[in-house]
Formats: structure tokens, C-alpha cells, sequence
């Protein structure tokens, strides 16, 4: 096979298990230096195991490849500064970052806890940062460099019980924007993927409960299904994810990547795209009219109130 | 007559700036507002109770109703402070605005884990600490507003705001998210990505606008999504009127959108939807993805911050050799 990332060294969080492992591997195949982190932790972010972050690493190494485990978190700035060092120590550069490691703590809003809160952001927001800064300052001063954050549909385009994932999602694909802007001068691309895919943390989310959401008319909660639903593995999204790491993708910079099965797609970036226009400040009694008829044509409330319930202001509308 | 008579509102970050014009049109159109600001300088530092002293005075000398509150949002005890003044002082939360916001910018490589943590604290927590409390309240009331502020700096992206973009397109994510969640009570949650300018965009140098456009990265001269005009004004002021409307009873089945207002630009931002996708039934190799990639999907997109021309980058002179 070609190794086109031959003398590259990569950083994949989260590698142990699912989505990040399947990456890893794949970059290990293609002949970069892995550095293979996991804490092994549940998908609620407690316990801790070196086993699966091991266990990827011999796999990679037994067919060949370069790799090395470690097994800090993501969510402190030791953690995400240890995995770096390691990538360095050992192969004596980092080219790489992949952020996949994540957590779940879902909960409807009102009965969010803040730690609940806490815990998730710091995984998969802060967590990124955590990588992403001492990574930039090296990949700067080699004028060369590759970041990938994972983002979510649950972010991009929302999802119920998820207010604390959402945010962090969406936020990982805001920070992917800035830092594509601050880095590309320098040789050094930053992206995000949304993947679907049938893992651990998909399968806490019971098929009873989508439907239930799905009939109270709450839109984001069932599944898209289509001809490629079945190709759901996880290894699906390792292609386009490494594509990303490879010279070839020099000047793919600040994008968000949709990829489940063999379905691969760019998101539409964000723009104001109906405008209604004054040359003075609006009214609220102008708004009121315009708003609904030009600016929302068409589209709809993604978890409308029951007809039975008293809205105030349904009736006049 | 107003259209939020009888409403009581709570506005954090309204002792200055956007958020103050909010607090000033919702009392004027009827609402009770708790004035929140801890009158925090733009990075964070310092406390002064006079911006919320004065506005809360304001509304008052103009026959209104205020009550000014000097917590930080930053604090899950802040956000609940300011939900039960609201109650105490005037029996109920209807409305819940979330404007409050520092900047601490800085290029990724340079910025601090401090720098990071306070950013996220203020605006995405900060947004957490103030719905968690209200959401409750509201779903036993079957009714409430939310709006949240977000921003171009993370919708589009920006240099040097990787902490502020983060939590700005973060509270997209968690506004389309939590719609969902507070939709089916008579709770509607929305954002506005605003453009006005205020002491906070003042801290963005010309000069440095300039340089950055100079340069060809995108976002610094170019955050709003068509030129500036004379609707474009600028004026934290225009912003109120959006949020007096989805603040009002009739704007009660808007749900779950990011609006961009500047000036009398008023505009509904698009959903990051997936498009110009390719299919490949089974696993697509880099060859493939490099061509579908370069001629499908980034057709019409570019690098937003490309390197220079007289730089050696790996791949720039082999795009069309297949890998593998």
C-alpha cells in the first residue's frame, strides 16, 4: 500500500475505541507515527482503562506501523500538552492533530446539572483547545500542520437532551473557523468533521425514545434513513478524516465535513441568506410583519407547542 | 400600551451597549427588566455597579420598571441570583436575554488557558447558568422567551477570536439544540448574531483590519456576509427592535433560528446543512476523496487564510497526483 503519510506523526484522542480508533489505524496503514490516546473511559466520561488505547496501538504496530498509546485526558491542559510532548519524544515532530475523543452526559435542559454541563464542554471544547494550542505553536514554527476537530449534527443543526453536547459541537466547528484563519499563513489547515455512525455513544439514545420525539413532532430526533443506512460502521469515516492529514489537502482550510457510510459532504457556511432591509431602525410593529413572511417562509418551528396548549398570540396570527 | 406588558424580562450585560438598548425598548414597551451587568471592563476585570445603576435609573425617570442586579453569569449562582430577583422583585421570568460578553483576543499559538476558560465562562456557561434556572421556571409556566447572542466571529469565523468564535458558535449549536427541548412547553429560543459598534468591536484596531485583509484572510474585513451599506448602520440601538419582536407574543411559533441584525440589516442565517455531497458505496480511498474533495465539494469554496505563494508547501505543486 502507499503511504503517503510516511515521516507524519499524528495525534488521534479518543483512539481507543469506535470512530478514533478506526482513524488511527487507518493513518497507521498509510505510514504515519501514531500516537494513540485514550483513557478508556465510559461513555459518561468515568472510570479509566489503558486497555482499548493498547490494545489500538499493538494493532498498529503488529501490521507494521508506528504507534505509541497514551492515556491522559483531554479535558485538562496537561493532558492535551503530555500528548504532544509524546508525539515529540518519540517521533520528533507533530503534523497532526485528531480530535475525537468525546463524552455524553445528555439530559434535557431544565434538568441539566452544571457538572453535567461542565463535563461534556470540557471534553470536547476545551478538550480541542487543549491539543489544538500547543500543537499550533509547533505546526507555526515548522510552517506546516494539519487540525481536525469533531463536530456534530447535533451542534450543526440541533438535537433534544443535548444542550450541553450541541453547544460544544457547534462550538468545536465555530473554533475550527478561527483557527483555519489564524493558522493557514502558516502551512497549517484546520477542519472539522460531522460523522454519522453506529458507536457506543449513538447507542445510549434508545430507538423508543426517537420515536416518541419523532410522533410529538420534535425535529433532529430520528435517524435519517436512507439507501446508505446500513453502512454505519464507524470505519467509514477514517478515509476522509486521513484524507485530511495528506500533502494533497494543503489548501483544504476552515471547512466542516459531513461523513457517514460513503456519503461525504461540505456544510453550507453559515451566511444571513433573507435579508430584509431599512435605511433607519426598524419597529417591532414592522418586524411583526415582515419576519414571519419573509424572513420565515416556509419554514417551521422544530418542536411546536400541542395544539391544545394556550399560546398567547396563536390565535391573533 | 406596549407589546410586553406585564412580561418581566431579564437582560444580562444591559449596563452597556447592545444589551442596554434591549433593557431600554423592553421597558418601554411594557416589561418589568432586571438590569444585570457587573460593569466588568471588556476583558473581564474589575466590577463597578454604576452602568446597571444608571439604566435601571433610566427606565425609572422614564416611568418604567427596573431593578438593576450586579452578578457575574460567569457563576452558576450568579445566573440563579438574577432568575430569583426576577421573581422575587416581580413574581415570574418571561423573558431571558443573554447578551453579556467579554473579549480576551489573542492568535491561537500565543492565547492562554486563562484566556480560553474566561471567554467560554462568560459567554457559553454564562448562557447555561441563566437558562438552566429560567428553562425550569418557564416550562412550569408554559411560557417563556429566550434570546442568545451569538456572532459572525463564530458562524463565519475570525483571526485571533479562536476562544470567542468557539463560544459564540456554540451558543448557536446550544440554541438550536435546546429549541427542541423547550419547544413543545410554549418556550421559544432564539439567537442574534448582531453587528454594531460598541466598546467591544473597538478593541479590533483598523490597522489590524487592514493588515489581515491585506493579506487575504478572510472573516477580518468581511465578518458581515454582504458589504457594509447604509442600512448597516452600526448603532447598538437597532439591535432592540429584533429582540422586542421575538420577545412579543406574536413571535411565539419562531423557534430554534440565528438571526443576523446591523443596523436595518435584518436577516435569518441559514443551518449549516450538508451540500454538494458525493456517495461511494463502501470506503472511499484518498485518491477518490482528493478528487471529489478539490472538484465537488470545494469547487466554489476557497482557503479562507492561504499560505503565501513564495512558501514551500507540501502538496501545493502535486494536487493532481493521485496518492494511492
Amino acid at each position: 500500500m502507499a503511504t503517503p503519510l510516511e515521516g507524519r506523526t499524528i495525534l488521534v484522542t479518543g483512539a481507543g475505541r469506535g470512530i478514533g480508533s478506526e482513524v488511527a489505524k487507518l493513518a497507521g496503514s498509510l505510514g504515519a507515527n501514531v500516537i494513540v490516546n485514550d483513557p478508556g473511559v465510559n461513555v459518561d466520561g468515568t472510570g479509566h482503562d489503558d486497555g482499548p488505547a493498547a490494545t489500538i496501538a499493538k494493532e498498529i504496530t503488529d501490521a507494521g506501523g508506528n504507534a505509541a498509546a497514551n492515556f491522559d485526558t483531554v479535558a485538562t491542559e496537561a493532558g492535551g500538552e503530555n500528548m504532544i510532548k509524546q508525539a515529540v519524544d518519540a517521533y520528533g515532530r507533530i503534523d497532526g492533530v485528531i480530535h475525537v475523543a468525546g463524552i455524553l452526559r445528555d439530559r434535557m435542559i431544565f434538568n441539566m446539572t452544571e457538572e453535567e454541563w461542565d463535563d461534556v464542554i470540557a471534553v470536547h471544547l476545551t478538550g480541542y483547545f487543549n491539543v489544538a494550542k500547543p500543537a499550533s505553536v509547533l505546526m507555526r514554527q515548522q510552517r506546516h500542520g494539519r487540525i481536525v476537530g469533531f463536530s456534530s449534527g447535533s451542534g450543526l443543526r440541533g438535537n433534544t437532551g443535548q444542550g450541553n453536547y450541541a453547544a460544544a459541537k457547534a462550538g468545536i466547528a465555530g473554533a475550527t473557523r478561527c483557527l483555519a484563519r489564524d493558522l493557514g499563513r502558516y502551512g497549517v489547515t484546520a477542519n472539522a468533521i460531522a460523522p454519522g455512525a453506529a458507536t457506543r455513544m449513538t447507542a445510549t439514545v434508545p430507538d423508543a425514545s426517537r420515536e416518541l420525539r419523532a410522533q410529538a413532532g420534535i425535529e433532529g430526533a430520528v435517524r435519517r434513513t436512507s439507501a446508505v443506512s446500513e453502512l454505519r460502521e464507524p470505519k467509514y469515516v477514517a478515509p476522509m478524516t486521513v484524507y485530511l492529514m495528506t500533502d494533497q489537502a494543503w489548501d483544504v482550510n476552515g471547512k466542516v465535513f459531513n461523513v457517514s457510510g460513503g456519503q461525504v459532504s461540505v456544510s453550507h457556511e453559515v451566511e444571513s441568506y433573507r435579508e430584509i432591509h431599512k435605511p433607519d431602525r426598524w419597529t417591532i410593529d414592522e418586524l411583526r410583519d415582515l419576519v414571519p413572511s419573509v424572513l420565515l417562509a416556509g419554514l417551521r418551528n422544530p418542536a411546536p407547542p400541542p395544539d391544545d396548549l394556550d399560546i398567547p398570540g396563536r390565535a391573533t396570527a | 400600551m406596549g407589546v410586553l406588558d406585564g412580561k418581566v424580562a431579564v437582560v444580562t450585560g444591559s449596563g452597556r451597549g447592545i444589551g442596554r438598548g434591549i433593557a431600554m425598548l423592553y421597558a418601554a414597551e411594557g416589561a418589568k427588566v432586571i438590569v444585570n451587568d457587573p460593569g466588568v471592563a471588556v476583558d473581564g476585570s474589575g466590577h463597578d455597579e454604576g452602568p446597571a445603576a444608571q439604566v435601571a435609573n433610566e427606565i425609572k425617570a422614564a416611568g418604567g420598571e427596573a431593578s438593576p442586579n450586579f452578578d457575574s453569569v460567569a457563576e452558576f449562582s450568579g445566573g440563579e441570583n438574577m432568575v430569583k430577583q426576577a421573581v422575587d422583585t416581580y413574581g415570574r421570568i418571561d423573558i431571558l436575554v443573554n447578551v453579556a460578553g467579554i473579549l480576551r483576543d489573542r492568535m491561537v499559538f500565543n492565547m492562554s488557558h486563562q484566556e480560553w476558560d474566561d471567554v467560554i465562562a462568560v459567554h457559553l456557561k454564562g448562557h447555561f447558568n441563566t437558562i438552566k434556572p429560567a428553562s425550569v421556571l418557564m416550562r412550569q409556566q408554559r411560557f417563556g422567551r429566550i434570546i442568545n447572542f451569538s456572532s459572525s466571529s463564530g458562524l463565519i469565523g475570525n483571526t485571533g477570536q479562536v476562544n470567542y468564535g468557539a463560544a459564540k458558535a456554540g451558543i448557536a449549536g446550544l440554541t438550536r439544540g435546546i429549541a427542541r427541548d423547550l419547544g413543545r412547553y410554549g418556550i421559544t429560543v432564539n439567537a442574534i448574531s448582531p453587528g454594531a459598534a460598541t466598546r467591544m468591536t473597538a478593541t479590533v484596531p483598523d490597522a489590524a483590519r487592514d493588515l489581515r485583509a491585506q493579506a487575504g484572510v478572510s472573516g477580518a474585513a468581511s465578518a458581515a456576509p454582504v458589504q457594509e451599506s447604509k442600512f448597516a448602520r452600526r448603532d447598538p440601538d437597532d439591535v432592540a427592535p429584533m429582540a422586542g419582536y421575538l420577545a412579543s407574543d406574536d413571535a411565539w411559533n419562531i423557534n430554534g433560528q440565528v438571526f443576523y441584525v446591523n443596523g436595518g440589516r435584518v436577516g435569518l442565517t441559514n443551518h449549516p446543512v450538508p451540500q454538494d455531497g458525493v456517495f461511494k458505496p463502501g470506503l472511499w480511498t484518498m485518491a477518490e476523496l482528493d478528487d471529489a474533495v478539490h472538484n465537488v465539494m470545494l469547487k466554489n469554496k476557497n482557503n479562507p487564510a492561504p499560505p503565501r505563494d513564495d512558501m514551500e508547501i507540501a502538496g501545493r505543486d502535486v494536487a493532481a497526483k493521485p496518492l494511492a
